[in-house]
């Protein structure tokens, strides 16, 4: 009886977890930004720890756990270089962004605002732009305020500026500095 | 036999982590959301077979391994997390009607209006832009 009940246990979790898989891959192929495609990898990994760490309690290999410690390396370098290194011309998947909760457009997803600034960039038209007439939602969004109360909290500084985003860099690494004090 | 069957267990709550994650990054529309059900199966998917792990091999070299194991996953992936979310902000890859708050956006704003004063009492120029 309970042979039965340790291999149906050990089949369903596999099944789950082969399930999971595929639908994380659908998501790395369809996945509108880079980003999205990098979350889905991090799914991948963490079935493939979580199976792999199944497979040495239920085998006895208890050799393959620097594998976990290596996988678990692998997923942390891998989605910290990737977010890195992603900058504001990478363009979304057109259209891929369907699907997923119906009442939402294209003109949510509020790709660079400043398309207009950034001129004739390299990656500037390959950007798929909110279709025209839809383009209100920054005005008509009653939740989304950013200059409500500006006043209300603590001296928060701004995030450290990334390599790409030029504007917010105006200066060295003194300004830096200055800006944190 | 008992403890082979509670081990089971675990890794299918463990799966059962997974699948979760995975459907919710297929559902949820925004990036942040996505985020937010990704990071179910790296920490506690995680923890339930290592503790599957530890049930079954109770020694001292399996199990420092595997507590090795979960603190690296416990301080790297907050950090991970943070950098995909920040570039993910900084990118403008996520759907503003879906804040409720954006308590970053006073900060840059804050962080921008502080700089402009900045460059203004140096006197190296008022466009800010041509650094």
């Amino acid at each position: 009886m309970s042979e039965i009940v340790l291999h149906s246990l050990v089949v369903a979790g596999s099944v789950l977890l082969a399930a999971s898989v595929v639908i994380a891959l659908f998501r790395i192929v369809r996945g509108p930004s880079i980003l999205d495609r990098m979350i889905g990898t991090d799914v991948v990994l963490a079935a493939i720890m979580c199976g792999l760490g199944g497979y040495m309690a239920l085998s006895d290999r208890t050799d393959l756990l620097p594998v976990l410690i290596v996988l678990a390396m692998l997923g942390f370098v891998g989605s910290v270089s990737v977010s890195r290194y992603v900058s504001k011309s990478d363009s979304m998947t057109p259209g891929a962004e369907a699907g997923a909760l119906s009442e939402f457009s294209a003109s949510d997803w509020h790709m660079p605002r400043d398309a207009d600034e950034q001129g004739a960039g390299p990656g500037s038209t390959s950007v798929p732009r909110a279709r025209p007439g839809d383009d209100v939602t920054e005005v008509a969004d009653p939740t989304y305020d950013a200059h409500a109360d500006s006043g209300g909290e603590g001296e928060g500084t701004g995030p450290d500026p990334g390599p790409d985003d030029a504007e917010h860099v105006s200066d060295g690494d003194g300004q830096e500095s200055n800006r944190g004090s | 036999m008992v403890l082979d069957i509670i081990s089971a267990v675990l890794i299918f709550l463990g799966a059962v982590l997974s699948l979760a994650a995975a459907v919710g990054l297929v559902r949820f529309g925004d990036l942040l959301s996505r985020m937010h059900a990704s990071a179910k199966p790296q920490v506690l998917g995680l923890v339930l077979v290592a503790v599957a792990i530890a049930i079954q091999f109770p020694t001292w070299a399996t199990v420092t391994t595997l507590a090795i194991i979960i603190s690296f996953q416990l301080v790297t992936i907050p950090v991970a997390t943070h950098m995909v979310g920040r570039a993910g902000y900084r990118t403008k890859h996520l759907r503003r009607s879906m804040l409720y708050r954006d308590e970053l956006a006073e900060a840059v704003d804050r962080a921008e209006a502080r700089e402009i004063a900045w460059e203004r009492q140096r006197g190296t120029g008022t466009d800010h832009h041509d650094g």
